[in-house]
C-alpha cells in the first residue's frame, strides 16, 4: 500500500519543481470534473493539484488573446473577459461545474458550438508544459497566426496528462455575441436529423445544431441586435410552425444530458454527421446529445453496453472513448487502437520515457 | 558521394523507371522551391502515380537510409521543399485526384497534389468551398498547405488549414501507412493530426486529406478604401475589431505595395495613396448588411479618402486579384525583391510599421507592405537591385525585421514557414529547451532524421555549433511569460 | 544572422560561358524577371499532363538561366524539354511579374536549332513539314487524294521522308482535313467594295493552311468586313506570314517570309492588316521585335506590325453597321491561345459574337488551357497533343453549346478532330457573323 502525496504548486517553477523533485508517478488533477474519464487512473506515488495554478497573466483586449494558468476555471475567465465583451468560444457542458482550462484541453471536451468555433484543440494558440524530466517547453506563442515550430498544444489536447503537466495556456479569443436566439422543436432523432439537413443546406449559419433525447431539436443561432430577429423568422420557416424560442436556457437540460446520468457509463462518440443518427439510434442510450452538424454525440449507456458500442462506433468509422461511469463498473474506456498507436507510443516515449504522467489512462493502447 | 545504382534501382522496381529521373539536368529543376537563395540538387526525382507508390518509395527510402524531401507545386517561400542532398525528391503533382466530395457531411477527400483552388471548385457545384485561401491558392497543393499549415486573407475569421483538416493519411518515414485525425473534430487520444499539420513536410508525406468545406456565404460584401496613412488605416482596424465584428478578411497594403499591385492586375486601386484596405465581410445577408455600414461609418471617423464598393462578383474578384497577385507583382517595380513574413500582435502593428520604415530608411532600401492587417501577419517586401551591388543589405534588414517581430511579442513567421530559410533565427523565438522538446517529438516520428532533414530545426551544419543564441523575450522581459 | 526570403534573382553564379550562342540569345534581364513563384504552373498545358518541373515555364525559364549560366548544354534534356513546349503563352497571362516567357521562348528555339543535331527521324520529318505548310500551292496539291504519295513526292523533302519514314508521312497526311478540290483552289476577290457608306479600307491576310482547307472563314471575312462598311483588299501574290516557322524556331527562313510579307503589304492604301488567323495575326504584330536589329528593317516592321489587326479587333472597334438576325442558341467560345494569351484578344470576339441577337455565350471550363494544336506541335507530339485534345473536348461537352467558335485553323482542327462524332458545329466566329448578317442558316463546317 502506497501513500499518494498531494502537491499543490501555484506558479510554474513549483509545478516544475514538484515533478522534477517528487520521484514515481504522477497524477495531474485539475477541478476533477473529469477526474474518472479515459482510462482508469493506475496507482500513482503522488497527484499535482493545479486548483492553485489560476490566473490571467495576460490579456490585451485589442489582440483577441488571453493567456492563463492551466488550473484558472474557464467559468472564472469567461466573468474576466466579459467585461471586455470577449469568451473564449467554447461551451462544453462542465466548464459549469468549475473545469479548469488545462482539464478541458487535455480531455479535448467540447460543446454544441464546436460546430462553427472548433474545439479547443483549434482556439489554443500556445501552451507551456512541465515534462516528466523537469524541462520547461514552450509552444506556439501569443499570436493568432503563427507557424513557427511544432504545434505541440495539439499534441496535448487529448492528452489526458499523459505528455505533460499544461501549466499555461495561451488562448484565441471571440466577441461574445450581441445577440443569440434558439430555436426548440419537438422531433425525433430521424426527423431532428431531416431538419437539420434542410438548416446546413441553407444560409442559417447554425452555431449549434443538436438533439436531445427529450426528443428536441435545439438550433442556436448568434448575431446582431438589427439582424437576428429576420434571421429567426427564416429559420422559422425552415424548422416549421412547431418551432418556437422557450422561455429560460434549453442548454441547461442539454448539458445535463451530456453530463450523463450517474449509474449510466457515458460515451462520447463521433462519426460522420450523415452516419450518426443510425448510429446513436443502434445504440439505444438511455439519454443521449447528438450533435447533427458536428457528427459528435454523448450517450450514456449501461456498462455493460460500452464494449459493444464501441465495436458499432468504429465499425461505422468513427471515433469513442468512455467518460465517466458508475464506480467500479467494468467497461473499456478505448475501443480499438488507432493505425497511428506505433507513432503514440513513441511519442510517449520520447515525453516520459519512465512513464511517469498518467499511468492507465491509455490502457490498453499504452 | 551519390547515391549508388542499386538504390536506383530499387525504386525503378517500384515505380515505372520513366517515373524516377536520375539525369542531373533534369534533376536541376528540382533543385530550390520558391525561395531560389537556397539550391541543393537532388540524386533523384521520384514521380509516383499514387499513395501505394508514395509508400513503397518511402520504404526504399527507409530500407537505404536516403533522405528524402516531398515537393508539391513547389511555391514555398521558406526553402522547405529544398532537397537534400544524396536524398531523393519524391514529387507528388501526379497525384492530383479529387477522391470524394460529400456534401451531405460537408467535406472533401484529395490527393496532396490538387490545388487549393481545385478543392473549392470541386466542392462549387455544391455550394460550398475550401475556406482557407492563401494568395498562391491557384497554384499551391492541399499537400503543401498541410506541410504548411497555410494561412491565407480569409483566416482571419475562419481559420487555417489546421482548422479545416479533418485527418490525413500519412506515409511515416518509415513507410508505414496510418490516418491521423478522425472523421469529426472528436478525437480519441493525443491530436497527432494536428503536429503533423505544419511540420513542414518533416513527420512523414500525406498521401490523403480529408478537409472541411463550408457553406458559401449567403452575401459578401467587399470595400476597398484609401486613406491618408498607414495608421488611420490601422485605427480602422481596432475599430472593426473593438465593435464585436470579426470581418471575412482585412487585408492592408501600403504605397509601394499598391503600385505593384496596380501595374500587374489594373485592379482599380488608387496609386499614390500611402494605405488602403480591403475589408470583407460575408454571412447571412441581413448580418452582413448590418455590419457593412458599421464598417463604413468607422472608415469614414478615420478619414478615409475613397471607398470602393464592389458591386458585382467582378468587381470582387478583381480586387482581390490586385491583392494577391501583390508579392509576385513587386517585380515590376523593383528588380529584386525578399519577400518577409512575421507576426505582431494586431495592436503593435503601427508602431512595427513605424520601426520598420525606420530601418528602411536607416538601410537606404525601399520597403513594400501586404499584410493581412486583422491578425497581425506581416509580408514586408524589402526591394533591392542585387546588380547595384545591395542583395546583403536586403537581407539583413528583411532577417531584422522578421526578429524585431519576435522582439515585439509576435512570431516568426505567420504562414510561409521556417523551412530552411528560419530554422537559424529558431532560437530567437524559442529556449533551447523548447527545441529539444520539439526535436524529441520529431525523432519520434522519424527516429532515422530523413524525412525532410535540415528544416525547421536549427542544426549544426546550417547554422553553425551553436546557433544564435536566446535573447531574453520582452513578454519574459515584462513579465509576461517565465524563463525557469 | 540573416533570412533571405523570395528573391526574384535565382544568384546561380557564371560558372562558365553561356550555352547559347550570341545571335539574340534570351536576355538577362528577362530571365531575371521570373520569381519562381509558380503561378504559371495550372495553365501550362505540358505541367499540366505530366507534372514535370522542367516541362513547366517556371521550370523551362530555370533550364535556360541555367544554359545561360553556362552550367548545362543545349542538347538533351534542354532541347526535349524547350520541344514539349507548346508556346501556348497561357503562362504569360498567368504571370503576375509580368515575365515575357513568349520573347524567350522566341529566342531560344532559333538556339536550338541552330546549335542541336536532332536526331534523323525528327530532321527529316521537320523539313517535310516545313516544305509543305507555309506553301499554298503544294498544300492545294495535298488536298487532292492521294497527292501526298505521288504529286508532292517531286518535293525532296517530302520524298526523303516517304522513302526513310513513311508511317509519320501518313501520320501528317491524316492531319489534312478533308476539303472539295473546289474549295481548295477557290481565290478570293483581289477587291471588295464596301457596302454602304465607307467606314474603312483593310487588306486581308490570307494564310495558307487557311486559305486552301478554310476558303470559307475568309470568304466570309471579306463578306463580314465588307458589309461592316470596309473596302477590302487581298493582294493574290502574298505568301505564308512566317508564323509556323517562327514558333518552331526556323528563324532565318521565317524572318525572310516577314520580310516579303511586309513589302507586300506595307505598298497598299489601307488603314490596316487584317488576319483571321490567331498564329498568323500574333507572329505579324511581333514582326517589329523581330526585326528590330535588321537596320533595313526595323522601321519597317515596326510600321507594320502596328497596322496589324486580328480581325475581330477591326470589327469590335466600331459600332455594327449591317443589320443581324438572330440565333438562338448556345455558342462555345474557345480562346486560341495565339490571340487569348498572345495578343490579349478576349474581349472583342466576344463582342463581336454578341453583336448576334439571341446568342447565349458561353465560356469554357479551364479556358486557358490550350487545344493541343499548337502550330506544329500535333505532328511532333502527337501523343501529348492527343491527350490534350480529349480534354478540351470534354470541356467543350460539358457547356452543351449549340455551336464551337474559335479563330484559329489549328484550333478548328484539333477540336473537330475530338468532337468529330458530336455533329456540333465548329466553326470560326465570323462564319457565324456571317450567317447572322446574311440571315442564312448556320453552316455546318
Amino acid at each position: 500500500m502506497t501513500t499518494t502525496t498531494t502537491l499543490r504548486p501555484t506558479d510554474l517553477a513549483e509545478v516544475r519543481d514538484a515533478v522534477r523533485d517528487t520521484p514515481g508517478r504522477l497524477a495531474v488533477a485539475g477541478a476533477g470534473t473529469a477526474a474518472g474519464w479515459a482510462g482508469e487512473l493506475g496507482a500513482v506515488d503522488a497527484v499535482l493539484d493545479l486548483a492553485g495554478l489560476t490566473g490571467v497573466i495576460t490579456h490585451n483586449p485589442g489582440d483577441m488573446t488571453v493567456s492563463a494558468h492551466a488550473g484558472t476555471p474557464l467559468r472564472a475567465l469567461t466573468e474576466e473577459l466579459a467585461e471586455h465583451g470577449q469568451h473564449v468560444s467554447l461551451d462544453a457542458a462542465r466548464i459549469a461545474d468549475g473545469a479548469t482550462l488545462g482539464g478541458l484541453l487535455a480531455t479535448a471536451d467540447s460543446g454544441p458550438s464546436s460546430l462553427v468555433y472548433g474545439t479547443l484543440r483549434d482556439l489554443v494558440i500556445g501552451v507551456t508544459v512541465v515534462l516528466a524530466d523537469g524541462t520547461v517547453a514552450r509552444s506556439g506563442g501569443h499570436v493568432i497566426k503563427n507557424v513557427a515550430g511544432y504545434d505541440l498544444a495539439k499534441l496535448l489536447h487529448g492528452s489526458y496528462g499523459t505528455l505533460g503537466v499544461l501549466a499555461e495556456v495561451v488562448l484565441r479569443l471571440h466577441p461574445v455575441p450581441k445577440r443569440t436566439a434558439t430555436l426548440v422543436v419537438d422531433a425525433p432523432l430521424a426527423r431532428a436529423a431531416e431538419l437539420a439537413a434542410r438548416v446546413l443546406e441553407g444560409p442559417f449559419e447554425p452555431v449549434a445544431l443538436e438533439w436531445t433525447s427529450d426528443g428536441r431539436l435545439l438550433v442556436r443561432i448568434e448575431g446582431t441586435d438589427e439582424a437576428l430577429p429576420a434571421r429567426v423568422a427564416r429559420l422559422q420557416e425552415v424548422l416549421g410552425a412547431g418551432a418556437t424560442t422557450p422561455e429560460g436556457d434549453p442548454w441547461t437540460r442539454h448539458a445535463e444530458l451530456t453530463r450523463g446520468a450517474p449509474d449510466a457509463a457515458v460515451l462520447r462518440i463521433g462519426a460522420r454527421p450523415s452516419l450518426l443518427p443510425a448510429l446513436v439510434s443502434e445504440l439505444a442510450p438511455d439519454a443521449a446529445t447528438a450533435g447533427l452538424g458536428t457528427g459528435v454525440a454523448t450517450v450514456s449507456l449501461p456498462p455493460d453496453a460500452v464494449a459493444d458500442a464501441h465495436t458499432r462506433v468504429h465499425a461505422a468509422g468513427g471515433t469513442s472513448q468512455l467518460r465517466s461511469r458508475p464506480v467500479g463498473a467494468d467497461a473499456p474506456a478505448w475501443g480499438p487502437p488507432p493505425s497511428a498507436l506505433a507513432v503514440l507510443r513513441a511519442v510517449k516515449t520520447a515525453l516520459d520515457p519512465d512513464g511517469r504522467f498518467g499511468p492507465g489512462r491509455f490502457s490498453p493502447w499504452m | 558521394m551519390t547515391l549508388h545504382g542499386g538504390v536506383r534501382q530499387a525504386f525503378e522496381r517500384v515505380l515505372d523507371p520513366a517515373d524516377v529521373l536520375s539525369d542531373p539536368v533534369k534533376c536541376r529543376a528540382y533543385e530550390c522551391d520558391g525561395l531560389t537563395g537556397y539550391r541543393v540538387c537532388p540524386d533523384l526525382v521520384l514521380l509516383p502515380r499514387d499513395a501505394a507508390q508514395v509508400a513503397a518509395a518511402v520504404r526504399v527510402c527507409h530500407e537505404h537510409k536516403v533522405p528524402f524531401v516531398a515537393r508539391g507545386a513547389g511555391t514555398g517561400l521558406s526553402g522547405g521543399a529544398l532537397p537534400v542532398a544524396d536524398g531523393v525528391v519524391i514529387s507528388l503533382a501526379r497525384l492530383k485526384r479529387v477522391l470524394e466530395v460529400d456534401p451531405a457531411n460537408r467535406r472533401a477527400v484529395v490527393e496532396p497534389g490538387v490545388t487549393n483552388l481545385e478543392i473549392t471548385a470541386a466542392a462549387a457545384p455544391h455550394g460550398l468551398y475550401y475556406a482557407p485561401d492563401p494568395s498562391s491558392q491557384q497554384v499551391c497543393t492541399i499537400g503543401g498547405n498541410v506541410a504548411e499549415n497555410s494561412g491565407g486573407a480569409h483566416c482571419l475569421k475562419y481559420g487555417f488549414t489546421t482548422n479545416h483538416v479533418l485527418s490525413c493519411e500519412v506515409v511515416l518515414p518509415d513507410g508505414s501507412v496510418v490516418t491521423l485525425g478522425t472523421d469529426t473534430g472528436e478525437q480519441a487520444g493525443p491530436d497527432l493530426r494536428g503536429v503533423f499539420l505544419g511540420s513542414e513536410g518533416t513527420l512523414g508525406i500525406t498521401t490523403s486529406i480529408t478537409v472541411r468545406l463550408l457553406r458559401t456565404p449567403e452575401s459578401v460584401r467587399t470595400l476597398l478604401a484609401d486613406f491618408p496613412s498607414v495608421a488611420a488605416a490601422g485605427d480602422v482596424v481596432s475599430d472593426i475589431v473593438a465593435a464585436g465584428i470579426v470581418p471575412a478578411a482585412v487585408e492592408m497594403m501600403d504605397t509601394l505595395a499598391i503600385e505593384a499591385a496596380e501595374e500587374a492586375v489594373h485592379a482599380g486601386y488608387t496609386v499614390g495613396v500611402p494605405a488602403a484596405l480591403v475589408v470583407e465581410l460575408d454571412g447571412p445577408v441581413e448580418e452582413c448588411d448590418a455590419q457593412f455600414e458599421q464598417v463604413k461609418a468607422i472608415c469614414e471617423k478615420h478619414g478615409c479618402t475613397r471607398l470602393h464598393i464592389a458591386g458585382s462578383v467582378e468587381e470582387r474578384a478583381k480586387i482581390w486579384k490586385g491583392r494577391k497577385a501583390a508579392f509576385a507583382a513587386v517585380g515590376r517595380i523593383s528588380p529584386d525583391y525578399f519577400v518577409q513574413d512575421g507576426v505582431v500582435p494586431r495592436t503593435r502593428l503601427a508602431e512595427v510599421l513605424d520601426r520598420i520604415a525606420g530601418m528602411g530608411t536607416d538601410a537606404g532600401l525601399r520597403v513594400a507592405n501586404v499584410f493581412h492587417a486583422g491578425d497581425g501577419n506581416l509580408h514586408p517586401l524589402v526591394l533591392y537591385s542585387a546588380a547595384a551591388g545591395e542583395t546583403e543589405r536586403a537581407e539583413r534588414l528583411s532577417g531584422e525585421i522578421a526578429e524585431l517581430c519576435v522582439e515585439m511579442g509576435g512570431s516568426l513567421s505567420g504562414e510561409h514557414g521556417i523551412g530552411t530559410d528560419k530554422a537559424c533565427s529558431m532560437p530567437k523565438m524559442f529556449s533551447e529547451d523548447d527545441l529539444a522538446v520539439m526535436a524529441r517529438v520529431q525523432a519520434a516520428f522519424d527516429p532515422h532524421n530523413l524525412c525532410n532533414p535540415g528544416k525547421v530545426l536549427p542544426t549544426p551544419r546550417l547554422c553553425g555549433e551553436r546557433p544564435g543564441k536566446y535573447r531574453a523575450h520582452p513578454l519574459e522581459e515584462s513579465g509576461v511569460i517565465e524563463r525557469l | 544572422m540573416t533570412t533571405p526570403a523570395g528573391s526574384a534573382d535565382t544568384n546561380i553564379p557564371q560558372n562558365g560561358p553561356s550555352a547559347f550562342d550570341a545571335h539574340r540569345p534570351p536576355e538577362r534581364e528577362l530571365l531575371d524577371d521570373c520569381v519562381h513563384c509558380g503561378f504559371c504552373l495550372p495553365t501550362c498545358p505540358t505541367y499540366q499532363l505530366w507534372g514535370e518541373e522542367m516541362d513547366s515555364p517556371r521550370g523551362r525559364i530555370y533550364l535556360m538561366d541555367l544554359a545561360s549560366k553556362g552550367e548545362i548544354s543545349l542538347d538533351g534534356p534542354f532541347t526535349e524539354h524547350i520541344d514539349a513546349c507548346l508556346g501556348c503563352m497561357a503562362c504569360v497571362t498567368a504571370c503576375p511579374s509580368g515575365v515575357q516567357y513568349d520573347k524567350l521562348l522566341e529566342s531560344v528555339r532559333p538556339q536550338v536549332e541552330r546549335n542541336v543535331q536532332r536526331d534523323r527521324g525528327d530532321r527529316l520529318f521537320r523539313e517535310a513539314i516545313f516544305s509543305l505548310f507555309p506553301y499554298r500551292r503544294r498544300l492545294r496539291a495535298a488536298a487532292l487524294p492521294g497527292a501526298l504519295y505521288q504529286k508532292l513526292r517531286t518535293i525532296p523533302a517530302v520524298r526523303r521522308l516517304a522513302e526513310k519514314l513513311p508511317g509519320r508521312l501518313a501520320a501528317m497526311e491524316s492531319l489534312l482535313p478533308p476539303v472539295s478540290v473546289r474549295a481548295a483552289f477557290a481565290q478570293l476577290p483581289v477587291f471588295t467594295p464596301a457596302v454602304g457608306a465607307r467606314r474603312g479600307r483593310v487588306a486581308l491576310l490570307s494564310g495558307c493552311v487557311q486559305d486552301v482547307f478554310f476558303h470559307r472563314v475568309n470568304e466570309a471575312t471579306v463578306r463580314v468586313l465588307a458589309a461592316e462598311g470596309y473596302d477590302v483588299l487581298v493582294p493574290r501574290d502574298q505568301q505564308c506570314c512566317g508564323a509556323l516557322e517562327l514558333h518552331a524556331g526556323r528563324e532565318e527562313t521565317a524572318l525572310g517570309r516577314a520580310r516579303r510579307t511586309i513589302a507586300r503589304f506595307e505598298t497598299l492604301d489601307v488603314d490596316t492588316v487584317v488576319t483571321n488567323v490567331a498564329g498568323c495575326g500574333s507572329s505579324m504584330k511581333d514582326y517589329g521585335h523581330l526585326l528590330s536589329d535588321d537596320e533595313a528593317w526595323a522601321s519597317r516592321a515596326t510600321a507594320f506590325s502596328g497596322r496589324v489587326r486580328d480581325v475581330h479587333e477591326v470589327l469590335a472597334e466600331l459600332e455594327p453597321v449591317a443589320p443581324r438576325h438572330p440565333f438562338r442558341g448556345r455558342v462555345a467560345y474557345h480562346d486560341a491561345c495565339h490571340l487569348g494569351h498572345a495578343q490579349k484578344v478576349r474581349a472583342q470576339p466576344r463582342a463581336v459574337l454578341r453583336s448576334i441577337p439571341d446568342v447565349e455565350l458561353v465560356d469554357l471550363p479551364e479556358a486557358e488551357l490550350c487545344c493541343g494544336s499548337a502550330g506544329i506541335y500535333n505532328m511532333v507530339a502527337p501523343e501529348a497533343a492527343g491527350e490534350l485534345g480529349v480534354r478540351k473536348a470534354g470541356n467543350v461537352r460539358s457547356v452543351r453549346p449549340d455551336v464551337v467558335v474559335t479563330a484559329n485553323p489549328g484550333c478548328l482542327l484539333q477540336i473537330g478532330k475530338y468532337m468529330a462524332a458530336d455533329g456540333v458545329p465548329i466553326l470560326h466566329p465570323v462564319q457565324l457573323l456571317d450567317a447572322s448578317i446574311r440571315g442564312v442558316p448556320v453552316p455546318r463546317t
